[in-house]
Order: C-alpha cells, then structure tokens, then sequence
C-alpha cells in the first residue's frame, strides 16, 4: 500500500494545457475518485499517475518515492481499463498470468497465483475461456483479476463501469467497494458519473478544467460545494439554480434574497459584506429541499406550473416551470400530480446555497 | 415454401433474368480463365504426337503420364523442388518478419524519421520491380552472392505491401492492449511477438500464404541470380526441360503443372486466407 502524491503537476499537449499546476494527496489506503465532465482531465491525471502519459511539468511520487520518470512496470501500480483490454486470444488464466508470464514466473506460481486471483474474484469456473465468451461483468472482472495479480501498492480505475448496464453497474460497484474493503489497498477511481464516485469514494476530487475545483468527503461536497461548479455537478437530479439579487447586509441575522418576480428568500447570514446591495447572486437548492405546496400558501416562495411528472415509485421528481425558471422538485413516492398542475413551492431558506457573481459559494455563518 | 409464397411481378422477373445473364456471363469468363490450365493438363497427358497433331480436340483418347515420367527422370526437378522450397520458405519468413517489425514501429512507436519513414515505403510502392532489377543484379554480383540461396533470397524481401498491410492492423488496434502490456512489463519485442500478432493471426497467415505464392511464382529475379541448373528454382528450371526437349509440349506442359502444383494446392488448401491477403493488398494499392 502507498500513498500518491501530485506535486504542481501540469500537463500541456501542444499549445493546450489540460492540467495546470495540480497538487493532489490521496492518503495510503484510501479510495479516491476523481469526478468530473469529459475533457475535465482526470483521465489524462490518472494516466500520468500510471506513467502512461509524461508530465510537462511537476512530480509524481507513490509511496514517498518520486516515479515522474519511471516506466509504468517499475510504478507499482496497476491499471483498470475502461473497455477492459483483454486479450481476445488467451484465456482467462492467460490473461490474468500475462503479466506474470512477461515476468519469467514459473508456470507452477503463476497457476497459484492465478487461482487465488480467481478465487477472490470467483473466476474459477471461467479460467478456460476466452474473453469473447465472457459477459460484461465477468470480463470487467477478468481485467480486475489482472490487475490484482500484480499485488500493486495502487490500483487505478479508468471509468471501468461505463460499458456496463445499469444493473450490472450496481453490481460491480458493490464488489469493487468489497474488494477495497477486503484489500485495503489505495485505489484512485475516474468517472464522469457522481453515483459512482458518491458510493464507492471516501474521497472526491470533482476536477474542472484541469483543476481541482474542490476535493473532500461525499458529504462534504454534497452538503457543502465550493463553488456552483460542484454544487451542479454533485447530486441527482442537479441543484436547482436560481438568479437573484442580494439585500445588503446591514449587520443582522439574516441575508434576503430577491427572486425574479420579486420572490424574496431570507438565508441565515453570509461572511462579509461581499453582497452590494442589488449586488447579482444566484441561490441553489436541492430538489429534495424544495416543497410542494398549494399555489395559495402564503409560505409559498414560488408558484409555477408542473410540465413533467417522473415517478420512480420510491419518489417522484416534478419539473415545475417559475417565473424564475425551470424546478425540479423531489416529492414523495406515489404522489399522484397532472402536468399542468398550478403548484407553489416552499424554498427552505436555511438549505439554500448562495453563490456570488464569479460562481463561488458563501457558506452560512456559524 | 410453395409457389404461392413468390408473387410474380414483372420487377422480379427482370431481376432474374438479369441474374441469369450475368451467371451465364460469369460461367463464359470462368471458361475462358480456366482453358488455358486445362489445355495445359490436358497436354501433358497426352502423347507428342498428339500434341502437335492437326485438329482441335477437347479430350485425348490416349491419356499418359509419359510427360510427368519423362520431366521426373531426365531432369533435376527434385533439386528445383528444393531450391524453391528453400528460398520461398525463408522469403516467406523473412518478410512476414521483418515487414511485421517494420510496421509495428511506424504504427506503434515514436522515433525521428519515423513519418519520412513511413512516406519512403509508400513511395517504394511506385517503384516497380523491373526498374530495380539491374541495381539488384549489380549489387549482389558485386557482394558475390549471384547463384546462391542469399542471392536470390535477399532482393525478394522488399515487400512494401505487407508492411502496409501490417501498420494498417496494428494502428487498427485500441491502444489500450499495448497500455496494459506496458503496464505489465512488457519490452517492445513482447508487446509484437506476444500481443500484436497473436491478435493478428489471420492477417499473418493469409499475409504469409500470400507472400509464398509470389516467391514460388517468381521468375524474373531467379532467373537471373541463378547461373547453375543446381541452384534454379523450379519456375526457372522448367526453362531447361523447354530447352532441352525442344518443342515436346507435352514434357514442357508436364513440367510447367509440376512446378505450379504445390502453389494450386496452397491455394486449394487456405482458400479462404488467400482470398483474404488479395483483398487486404488490393484495398491497399487500390
């Protein structure tokens, strides 16, 4: 096991610079996903990390040992990839063996080993086959198996779910969370998909183009985004985001918030006096904390119209069209709602997020 | 399936008709190809008299194998066996070698030249081998190699085709089997030998079929290396039995199925594979 360090890492391809001036920690045994849009660079990250692709500039060390320089075999680490990279003309022994066999191992060691890969993994009744005869989620564990024969001090993930289906992806994140339950071993994760990165993570980096824009816990970044970036990126359905602007503090308890419409929200009070008066902010808050209510409630902050109703049976997501623009609500299970339906929504003020112009987030105070 | 269930109109009527004209076009070009191979077993199982005899006949009423038995006794067929057993071996080999390592590097690696490199070969294409057939003759007379198995061997290995054929497959593959050999050790002489070929077996085979045939066929250039009946191939050799018969067909035809046999039943045994490696190097130089 080893920690990984990126030290002032940047990355230029030609005159583009996909990483700029990165620094990262993922601590020895964690498990720790990097987040973000296509063209965000976490791949290109991941791939530097594995010695795959060369660092402009900056340093990479795994373990306390600087590898910048190091050819890919002599990292330690060993690499998952996304459409797998089996080698359709050796078998599942074969393939799990491969880097085994390069190695010189004996046939006898490389069987041992291989058969405990494979039980670990239960491959044992598929070591015979070749990868054409393989599903997609034994073939995504044929390619951990392969890895995992390395006994690498880092295991790395590039979107190794993105070519399985939704159910099988349910499944494999949960033996993936076992196995790094079971191993312990420091694993770094790369997806587009925040499901992912929320279930299997105990830390997120959500990466924007080619920067860290904010890392931490799940809850963390759920509860507490940096920046507007994160706060839509992180969460299912996306935050709501509405334009507003800013009352200014005259030193009191609470910050209001005029909506379109003249829709006033009160938030608990925010750090500084960065909110001029009139000053354009946008506020966000989580479908799930926003509340369906009848159009004529008084505690309603908005009133709108419902366009689509998606009921999934454990809830219901309501997309409702304000005068501030487009909603999403989460309401419970089974709530039976007509598109077109006038509705009002209560906002809670104290679950509101509030981002200034340059989209940075202003945390409540105390 | 009855009658019924094919509704006469007059569309598919056309159709078919079309269809038969073209098979009857196709079976006329496939008479027309096939004559001249006919014509000539036919004339090897035949007597000489009966080979120069006036008239036109589709068939002998005297078949013999006198012509084979003549062309195995009274010539050195068997050593021509070997000389173009020998060079179109190693020929094969050689170039499905040296062309995959040679595509492999244009394809896989990065070195300065690599893309001058690359315009050489498909510039080596517009070259035919005619026009480098004294330079050839030249050189190897100069390094002493005229009417010896390297003589004939060494200016038969450039085969540019192949080299093509190989770095199409290889830029073909997703660059994450060599990223993961990479990462699990392997040199770039394993990344070929264990990854690249092996998971493009059929293109070297039908590529490697291919390539023999063009060796066993070859004349031009063995006909020139060569000086001693010792160390002619069998498409050379077959030039000797004309000579030394003077005008019995049927000794000269008896030869010349003799020495397009071996090819006939490679191609009748990788039929398939063969018609393969045509339509890759035909796509190639299309």
């Amino acid at each position: 096991m080893a920690s990984v360090e990126l030290n002032s890492i940047t990355k230029t391809f030609g005159a583009v610079e996909v990483i700029r001036g990165l620094n990262l920690k993922v601590e020895d045994g964690s498990f720790c996903a990097l987040l973000g849009p296509s063209g965000c660079g976490k791949s290109t990250l991941l791939r530097m990390i594995a010695g795959l692709e060369t660092v402009t500039d900056g340093s990479v060390q795994i373990g306390g040992t600087d590898v910048t320089y190091e050819v890919p075999a002599k990292r330690r680490v060993a690499m998952v990839f996304q459409n797998y990279a089996l080698y359709p003309h050796l078998t599942v022994a074969q393939n799990i063996c491969f880097s085994l066999s390069l190695a010189g191992v004996s046939k006898a060691s490389q069987k041992e080993q291989g058969d405990r890969v494979a039980k670990l993994l239960q491959l044992e009744d598929l070591m015979g086959r070749r990868p054409a005869e393989l599903s997609g989620g034994q073939r995504q564990r044929v390619a951990i198996g392969r890895a995992l024969v390395r006994n690498p001090e880092v295991f790395l993930f590039d979107e190794p779910l993105s070519n399985l289906d939704a159910l099988l992806r349910v499944q494999m994140r949960l033996e993936l969370a076992k196995l790094h339950n079971e191993l312990k071993t420091t694993m770094i994760y790369v997806t587009h998909d925040q499901v992912e990165a929320m279930t299997l993570a105990d830390k997120i980096v959500v990466l924007d183009k080619g920067r860290i824009s904010q890392s931490g816990t799940p809850l963390e970044l759920y509860n507490a985004p940096a920046n507007r970036f994160v706060a839509g990126f992180i969460g299912s359905p996306a935050m709501n985001f509405l334009d507003g602007s800013a009352d200014a503090d005259a030193g009191g308890a609470a910050l209001t918030v005029t909506l379109a419409g003249n829709r006033p929200v009160t938030l608990p009070r925010r750090a500084a006096a960065a909110f001029a008066a009139g000053g354009k902010v946008q506020i966000g808050i989580r479908p799930e904390h926003v509340q369906l209510c009848d159009p004529s409630d008084s505690a309603a902050t908005l009133q709108g119209k419902t366009t689509v109703v998606e009921q999934l049976g454990n809830t219901t997501f309501v997309y409702v069209d304000t005068a501030s623009g487009q909603m999403i609500v989460e309401a419970e299970g089974g709530r039976q709602i007509a598109p077109g339906t006038a509705v009002g929504l209560r906002i809670d003020g104290a679950r509101v997020h509030l981002f200034d112009a340059t989209g940075a987030a202003w945390p409540a105070l105390g | 399936m009855t009658a019924a269930a094919f509704p006469r109109n007059p569309a598919a009527r056309r159709w078919n008709i079309g269809s038969i004209l073209l098979m009857v076009l196709t079976l006329i070009c496939a008479a027309i190809w096939f004559f001249p191979i006919y014509w000539a077993l036919l004339t090897s199982i035949r007597t000489d008299d009966e080979a120069v005899r006036a008239g036109f006949s589709l068939w002998t009423s005297h078949p013999t194998l006198g012509g084979y038995l003549y062309v195995i006794q009274h010539s050195n067929i068997a050593r021509w066996y070997l000389n173009s057993t020998i060079t179109s071996v190693a020929i094969t080999v050689l170039v499905v070698f040296m062309a995959a390592c040679c595509g492999y590097a244009i394809s896989q690696l990065r070195f300065p030249g690599r893309t001058l490199l690359w315009w050489v070969i498909l510039a080596s294409f517009m070259v035919p081998v005619q026009a480098l057939i004294v330079n050839h003759f030249i050189i190897i007379a100069k390094v002493n190699l005229l009417n010896t198995y390297p003589g004939i061997i060494l200016p038969m290995l450039l085969s540019p085709v192949t080299v093509i054929v190989y770095k199409q497959f290889f830029d073909g593959l997703p660059r994450e089997f060599r990223e993961a050999a990479v990462m699990d050790g392997a040199t770039e002489l394993q990344l070929l030998f264990r990854v690249f070929i092996p998971m493009n077996w059929g293109v070297t085979t039908a590529l490697a079929i291919i390539t023999f045939i063009g060796a066993w066929n070859s004349f031009l250039w063995p006909f020139l290396a060569t000086k001693t009946e010792d160390m002619m191939t069998v498409t050379v050799g077959i030039t000797e039995v004309q000579d030394a018969f003077g005008v019995a067909y049927a000794r000269v035809l008896a030869g010349a199925v003799m020495a397009g046999l071996p090819v006939a039943l490679a191609y009748l045994l990788f039929q398939r594979k063969v018609t393969q490696a045509i339509t890759l190097s035909a796509g190639i130089k299309g």
